[in-house]
């Protein structure tokens, strides 16, 4: 067993590895971090993760829910540490697990993964009590100053392979099995059970075709479209689909909190600087930051930092990026998940009862592979090229969005948590 | 030191009555597992007891980090917790709840200047309000200021009273001027007995205002309203109560809560039944303070120009970076003020303040 292999096995029990250990571990990551790009390529299958936020017991009911690393690929979108009591060994898991299997999982950087914010947030006070220096927690954030920005997911298949889950609810089967359709969003339990299905409509032919022009010009009309049918929680999800239907594109854009007003493409993400703490303002401040919301165009945020962006900025954005989605973390939700915007961006949250209190469930989101390969296609990222026909082209151009499926879960037991089980305390106003 | 009495009288024979009353009144014929309820008791006491401390720690926190100006809080801090420092929601709900109440006691001190007040905190533990006050140039009525607590947390506070010139000072300064400040080792419980004890230096005439800053809460819910009706029915003035409760139960926060708490031994026992904002006022309402009534929570209260201006949030703003927006929304939520009164004193100072219901508690129920 190789020393790494050990301190993965030490890690996965909640148990720091000695400081040495750390640094020599973030040399490495730094070293296979450097070679990245701001926007990391990434293939599907994959499954992206949000906040985890050093809930470290949750981490370890993630990888059972979604598989264990390497047999699962994934994409982590930032926020390992703060907030919860276990930051360190969250992260250095991650970050082993990172140097282990390289091409099996990606870390991007999330606004925690910052010298002045993990002094307020906990992760500063956490080194300190664990080893006794700040040694550890500045070996940390000098590989988060390395971690990429964003990752751009290709390949993704449009329609979800069918599985031989169950469903959770035996009455929804029968219903569902005599619906044909590809499936375009499947809800999962932690049991691996069907919650909820959803299958593509891939009729658009009756729709109002200012719709699918995608015009920024015109955001209100598409924002005045209300569902006829309401999916499950946090989908969005209409039982016309004709969000999805909406997005041309295939590859998904995947960063912490959302876009930038500096930022129009994502050639302009990967001509940033980041290898430096997360400034208080500009483009990768934002891309850390920024939160969707139901404004036209851009907001002041009220975070202090980043901004506020609406569906006609992100439709915008996916347009002109040939996106069929973004997929951002940074946000809690309380059903794990919220899809907005027509299905144009998704917020996946994966810490369950987050600070202990929240009383939240977490999501993973899983992408397929598409066995055709069709979705690869070389590309520019950039507007480069884009038929600028009008409605009907675009029309014929357009490419469906990714087949996605959720997995939510909740907190892990108390009693997976072992001994010592140092209880959290959360705090309240007392 | 004529300002706190002595209050030797109060403590003999406590054991017994404060049992009875933490039975909700009811009296049980003595049986044998007495003694067991009794260290029961004693614990759940202690536990709640304890809350103070950390009510204490995280004002000390936000006076730290500026949010508050109070240089009482350190002098009744307790030593060993005043270096941990707070999360920036809790910072910003401290500073909430005590601008909040402060607003509504300023709005009642500065009706009828001329008027001597009267003001009863109940579960005051470590509360700086009345050196506040009393260190406040522009506030020229004479109050007489009751604070109401356990016997320990009276005892730790006439403590530190005792060793800080500066609180002794800001005592006899007040005195000179007219008002007055007690300090009663008291348990609340023993104010629903048939014969309740009498609190000294309580004027009966004066028009009163009530705190309850999570204090009632912790009582079973007919022993808090027998302690409201100890008052309402031997005040005979215009009468007011201001109360920060955690409100909304049910909800999966909420519910968190109360399993969060209950798991430290903390019962928050009358939030099921006072669950929100409308059940608030229904609540205080019923239990005479009949002549008006207002309730928001938290998060309302931040973000409404009346109680925090836009000046004050700016600056709030820029103490810390605050990253946690959703919880702190659920949080502020989750916690409210309520205030009603019955009588014309408290109308010409609170009547402007808004607290009615609101469209968006239509949903919510009563």
């Amino acid at each position: 067993m190789s020393d790494l292999d050990k301190a993965i096995a030490q890690l996965r029990a909640c148990r720091p590895i000695p400081e040495n250990q750390v640094r020599e571990l973030c040399y490495k990551a730094r070293e296979l971090l450097i070679e990245e790009g701001n926007v990391v390529s990434v293939d599907a299958p994959v499954t992206i993760c949000g906040d985890i936020h050093g809930q470290f017991h949750d981490l370890m009911e993630l990888f059972r829910v979604g598989g264990d690393v390497p047999d699962t690929n994934y994409l982590f979108m930032g926020d390992f540490v703060d907030r919860g009591f276990y930051s360190l060994e969250s992260f250095l898991l991650l970050l082993c697990l990172k140097v282990r299997y390289p091409d099996r999982i990606t870390l991007i950087r999330g606004n925690h993964e910052s010298r002045q914010i993990t002094t307020v947030y906990g992760f500063y006070d956490e080194c300190l009590r664990k080893y006794g220096s700040a040694n550890v927690w500045r070996y940390c954030c000098e590989v988060f100053d390395y971690l990429a920005l964003g990752a751009l997911v290709m390949g993704a298949a449009t329609d979800l392979q069918p599985t031989d889950a169950t469903f959770q609810d035996p009455n929804s089967q029968a219903t569902a099995l005599s619906e044909p359709d590809e499936i375009e969003i499947e809800i999962l339990n932690s049991a691996g059970q069907i919650i909820n299905r959803f299958p593509r409509n891939n009729y658009i032919g009756s729709q109002d075709l200012s719709q699918i022009s995608n015009t920024p010009s015109s955001p209100s009309q598409s924002l005045e479209q209300t569902p006829s049918r309401n999916g499950a929680p946090g989908t969005g999800a209409s039982s016309a689909s004709r969000g999805s239907s909406n997005n041309t594109g295939s590859a998904v854009l995947c960063v912490h909190g959302g876009l930038s007003p500096l930022i129009d493409s994502i050639d302009k993400i990967r001509l940033l600087d980041r290898k430096q703490e997360v400034p208080h303002e500009g483009a990768m401040c934002d891309l850390l930051w920024s939160d969707p919301d139901e404004i036209d165009g851009w907001g002041l945020s009220p975070r202090g930092a980043g901004f506020l962006f609406g569906a006609d900025i992100v439709k915008c954005f996916n347009h002109k990026n040939d996106l069929s989605l973004i997929c951002r973390a940074h946000q809690l939700v309380m059903e794990g998940f919220k899809e907005m915007f027509d299905n144009s961006i998704v917020t996946v949250w994966s810490a369950p009862n987050y600070c202990y209190r929240c009383g939240n469930v977490a999501a993973i989101l899983e992408l397929g592979e598409d066995g055709s390969g069709a979705g690869y296609a070389p590309r520019t990222n950039g507007d480069v090229g884009r038929s600028q026909g009008g409605p009907l082209a675009e029309r014929i151009e357009q490419r469906q969005g990714p087949g996605r499926r959720y997995r939510v879960f909740e907190a892990a037991p108390q009693d997976s948590r072992g001994m010592p089980a140092k209880k959290p305390v959360a705090e309240y106003f007392l | 030191m004529a300002s706190i009495p002595t209050l030797n009288t109060l403590r003999t024979g406590r054991r017994g009555p404060r049992l009875r009353g933490g039975r909700g009144g009811r009296s049980l014929p003595d049986s044998p597992s007495n003694d067991l309820n009794d260290s029961i008791e004693a614990g759940r006491d202690h536990v709640v007891q304890q809350t103070d401390n950390d009510a204490s720690n995280s004002r000390q926190s936000a006076v730290a980090l500026g949010y508050l100006n109070d240089s009482f809080s350190s002098a009744f801090g307790t030593p060993e917790l005043q270096a941990s420092r707070r999360y920036p929601i809790i910072n910003r709900g401290t500073y909430v709840r005590t601008k909040a109440i402060d607003k509504l006691v300023k709005n009642f001190l500065d009706s009828r200047p001329n008027e001597k007040k009267q003001i009863i905190s109940l579960g005051a533990g470590s509360d700086t309000r009345f050196f506040r006050l009393a260190s406040e140039e522009t506030i020229s009525a004479k109050i007489v200021y009751h604070e109401l607590d356990f016997e320990a947390n009276v005892a730790r506070k006439r403590a530190c009273i005792r060793q800080s010139p500066q609180l002794e000072a800001v005592i006899s300064q007040a005195r000179s001027s007219g008002s007055e400040y007690h300090l009663h080792a008291l348990d609340l419980r023993n104010l629903t007995n048939k014969s309740p004890p009498i609190i000294p230096g309580l004027d009966s005439d004066l028009p009163t205002l009530l705190l309850s800053e999570c204090c009632l809460c912790y009582l079973p819910p007919d022993t808090a309203t027998s302690v409201l009706q100890y008052f309402t029915m031997n005040l005979k003035s215009s009468l007011a109560l201001a109360l920060y409760e955690p409100i909304r139960p049910y909800d999966a926060f909420g519910r968190t809560m109360v399993t969060n708490l209950a798991s430290r031994g903390i019962h928050l026992q009358t939030l099921k039944q006072y669950s929100s904002l409308e059940a608030q006022r229904q609540r205080l309402k019923l239990a005479g303070f009949d002549t008006g009534q207002g309730a928001r929570d938290v998060y309302q209260l931040y973000r409404n120009e009346d109680w925090v201006s836009a000046k004050e949030r700016e600056r709030v703003e820029a103490l810390e970076w605050l990253d946690e927006i959703e919880e702190w929304k659920l949080l502020a939520s989750h916690y409210c003020i309520a205030w009603s009164w019955r009588g014309e004193a408290f109308t010409e100072a609170w009547a402007k303040v808004e607290g009615s219901r609101t469209p968006a508690e239509g949903d919510e129920g009563g």
